[in-house]
């Protein structure tokens, strides 16, 4: 009896593939990178409840699992279909001019607000771009324990003010965003109504109160050129920064948010690159071993694979048929195997005109037979190469996507958490700590499978091999 | 080519002919409830004008056929360059509100940031490239291959968001005397003059100087992406060439290094390089582009394209018109190439 044949793959065995990888150093700095990576994506899964993913903003959600809301969850912002919505009673618009100045008044309450404590609280006004006007907020909150607190216009300033910005500069600012916002924070720091309002004094000591809050906000709002519509105003109450990188201006933890990504972009982008490879060996190979008709016929398709503007479609296709970010993968995988599909293609073509192939015909072998032992383990490798290569395409595309708000923005994907710095403004109010760590985070998983492609390039590549 | 202009027309054709049925509809209602109100005509009468109204109105926009006669209708008017009006104009601030028109005021923009860009990013990152190349393993190769790495894992249009964060929000918030606009190609007064002639804010000194201002930001996010991208792929390239037999060869054969690299090197490496410039120009007007445009609110045709999608319902015209544009564009410079791998490459000569 023939001894187990040894496992082998362009002449090597993995352990071999495995030591070539690591002894170069980008091979190294992969295999830590990897670890980092799989690590924070374990720990999300394990850390983080099932479902987290996809209820993360949603108040239901928060409701149930009081332990993952924001420090406040309100969200009365009634201009953002994006956001989450919390139910809003009592709602007022009125407007109109009185003595060449435009008004606009509004009013609202939020019922049923939990969990505390709050360290801050911020109110949001978004204005339309050219509103050059005032506005004045007055706020009621209802405690827990019934008690009433009101404050005033003279309670709130202007975060524009805050940060020293001229008008001229919030002119420039403002036209960088269709809608941007002035913040006026309701609360100001070091006031001493924030215990008052949050906590209440037990022995001695700020206790803070738990249950539900009542909240009622009355806008006015004056502008002399400005069209103030009920879209251009609302609010957002939003804690203090808490949690290991703060919150956005709707109070989530931005860490909770980024953890919440990794699995998700990890899977995007293995996802996309496993169909890519998968169409791009089954094109291939077919193509290039059969030829012919076949061959001709493939390559003609292939060819326009490369063509096709696959980003642009997925926009167009995402807005028109609401697709979740599954169908934008399936999408995006369907059209870009193209490339792929043509270095496979010229591999198989190589080895299949070599002189081994030639003797093993000659020998009696079957077309089949020369296919699984001699084709499929020589080009094996060379996917893997082909598939570590397609992941960083895959979660740049769809993070890409994401930021324009489209195909899953529901999903805490760290395109989407950018997409919701953008919509909030975050660089008009310098919020840079919502905005570098997602991309940072994108980068590293990219920059991640960039760097074990770096490294098994030379060990899979023949070409690259005998150098 | 036309297998996709049909994909894209026909997906869009059937949603907006549904809004433009509802517009249709709402617009005789309201018609009738006017006539109606005024009490000459009894209700029967009103429903026979909202009847014939209608059909006047579905007969006039085509919507009597189904939808993929209107797509052949749709492809005739692409092919003859007849790209009729965009249904926002508002959207856009082109008066005329012609497709041609918007496409047209939008090329300067694309041609500036995203050809210029590209075609310098590439000038540098191949000389970047090459030399690291000819100097295999030393400290600066290995330092050009990381760079090049990590900027083909940088999200572009998010180096643009930070730039924008630093160089704009920041450096005006501490009173900087220099710092760089938050977007826009031009400042506001100058942009009915650059959509009617370009060529006109080029040579007015002021307004020149005022499209560099806008433009460094815009420059910078597209150089620092692309420089590495180019590098590392230049490396490569010369790499894998200079492993070649031949130049081995040239080498035993004792011949200056300059000539290695000229004629044995870089020759030989030429036309995988140029189909990768010519290759991704079109790709990237309507690839990463997209994003970066929007970011930096650049009006070039990526803008223009971010615009027509994002409109109250996807603007057709001017997306099928750009689509088409670009696979035009596209196409001619396949052919390009063709003609030129012919010059480049003698093994292609000889067949």
């Amino acid at each position: 009896m023939a001894a187990r044949r040894e496992f082998r793959i362009l002449g090597m065995t993995p352990g071999e593939i495995w030591r070539g990888f690591i002894a170069t150093t980008t091979g190294k700095i992969a295999v830590a990178f990897f670890a980092i990576m799989v690590a924070f994506s374990i720990y999300s899964l394990v850390a983080l409840p099932p479902n987290f993913g996809q209820l993360w903003n949603t108040p239901s959600y928060w409701q149930a699992n009081p332990k993952y809301a924001p420090p406040v969850w309100i969200n009365a912002f009634t201009g953002n279909e994006y956001a989450p919505q919390l139910t809003i009673t009592n709602y007022n618009f009125t407007s109109g001019s009185s003595g060449g100045v435009r008004y606009a008044v509004i009013s609202f309450s939020v019922d049923n607000v939990y969990k505390t404590p709050w360290k801050d609280l911020f109110l949001l006004v978004n204005t339309p771009s050219v509103y050059n006007g005032t506005w004045v907020v007055y706020l009621t909150v209802t405690r827990p324990d019934g008690k009433t607190v009101q404050l005033g216009p003279d309670q709130i300033s202007s975060r524009f003010n805050a940060f020293g910005l001229s008008s001229q500069i919030i002119s420039q600012v403002d036209a960088f965003f269709q809608n941007n916002f002035g913040v006026a924070n309701a609360v100001p720091q070091g006031s001493s109504a924030i215990p008052y309002l949050f906590y209440t004094v037990k022995d001695g000591k700020f206790v803070p109160l738990n249950g539900p809050y009542k909240f009622t906000v009355t806008i006015y709002a004056f502008g002399t050129s400005a069209n103030i519509s009920r879209k251009d105003i609302g609010v957002v109450l939003e804690g203090d920064a808490y949690g290991l990188m703060g919150t956005d201006f709707l109070g989530h933890d931005l860490w909770l948010g980024l953890l919440a990504g990794f699995p998700i972009d990890l899977a995007v982008g293995l996802l996309t690159a496993a169909i890519v490879v998968v169409l791009a060996i089954l094109i291939g190979v077919v193509s290039a071993f059969y030829g012919g008709f076949a061959d001709e016929v493939l390559t003609r398709v292939t060819d326009f694979f490369i063509l096709f503007p696959a980003f642009p479609l997925l926009i167009i296709f995402s807005v028109m048929f609401q697709w979740s970010i599954w169908d934008a993968i399936v999408f995006l995988a369907a059209v870009s195997w193209g490339g792929s599909a043509r270095v496979i293609r010229a591999m198989v073509m190589q080895i299949k005109n070599s002189q081994f192939i030639e003797s093993a015909l000659a020998a009696g072998a079957g077309k089949g037979w020369i296919l699984r032992n001699h084709i499929l383990p020589m080009v094996m490798p060379y996917t893997l190469y082909l598939f570590v290569v397609n992941v960083p395409g895959g979660i740049l595309t769809l993070s890409a996507i994401n930021f324009f708000n489209l195909a899953g923005a529901e999903l805490p994907t760290w395109g989407n958490i950018l997409a919701y710095a953008n919509e909030f403004g975050a660089l008009t109010s310098g919020y840079w700590w919502w905005v570098v760590p997602p991309g940072l985070l994108i980068t590293f998983v990219a920059v991640t499978f960039i760097f074990v492609a770096m490294g098994l390039e030379p060990v899979v590549n023949p070409r690259l091999r005998h150098a | 080519m036309f297998v996709l202009l049909f994909i894209v027309s026909y997906a869009l054709a059937g949603p907006a002919s549904k809004l433009l049925e509802t517009q249709i509809n709402l617009e005789a209602r309201a018609l009738v409830s006017q006539l109606l109100k005024s009490g000459h005509v009894s209700s029967q009468q009103a429903q026979q004008v909202y009847n014939s109204i209608v059909q006047q109105l579905y007969n006039a926009y085509g919507l009597n056929k189904p939808v993929y006669i209107r797509v052949f209708y749709i492809i005739y008017n692409m092919l003859t360059f007849n790209w009729g009006y965009s249904e926002y104009p508002s959207e856009y601030g082109v008066s005329s509100g012609r497709v041609s028109d918007i496409i047209a005021s939008a090329l300067p923009g694309t041609i500036l940031l995203d050809t210029f860009g590209i075609l310098l990013s590439a000038f540098i990152g191949i000389q970047i490239g090459l030399r690291s190349a000819l100097k295999y393993g030393s400290r600066t190769d290995r330092a050009v291959m990381y760079y090049g790495a990590i900027s083909n894992g940088l999200p572009q249009w998010w180096v643009g968001v930070i730039l924008l964060l630093v160089f704009s929000f920041y450096l005006s918030t501490i009173k900087s005397p220099i710092y760089f606009p938050a977007g826009g190609i031009l400042s506001p007064q100058y942009y009915a003059e650059w959509f009617t002639s370009p060529v006109s804010v080029l040579t007015n000194p002021k307004a020149l100087a005022d499209l560099l201002w806008h433009f460094v930001l815009p420059l910078a996010t597209v150089l620092i992406v692309n420089i590495g991208g180019w590098a590392y792929f230049a490396r490569t390239v010369t790499l894998n060439t200079a492993q070649e037999d031949f130049v081995t060869f040239a080498k035993i054969k004792g011949l200056p290094d300059g000539r290695i690299t000229s004629r044995y090197i870089l020759r030989p490496a030429a036309p995988a390089i140029l189909t990768s410039i010519l290759l991704t120009l079109p790709f990237i007007i309507f690839g990463g582009f997209l994003i970066t445009e929007a970011v930096f609110r650049w009006w070039g045709l990526g803008y223009v394209y971010n615009i027509a999608i994002f409109a109250p319902t996807p603007d057709m015209p001017v997306i099928v018109a750009l689509t088409y544009a670009s696979t035009l564009l596209y196409i001619g410079i396949v052919l390009v190439l063709e003609v030129l791998y012919v010059v480049l490459d003698p093994r292609i000569r000889s067949e």
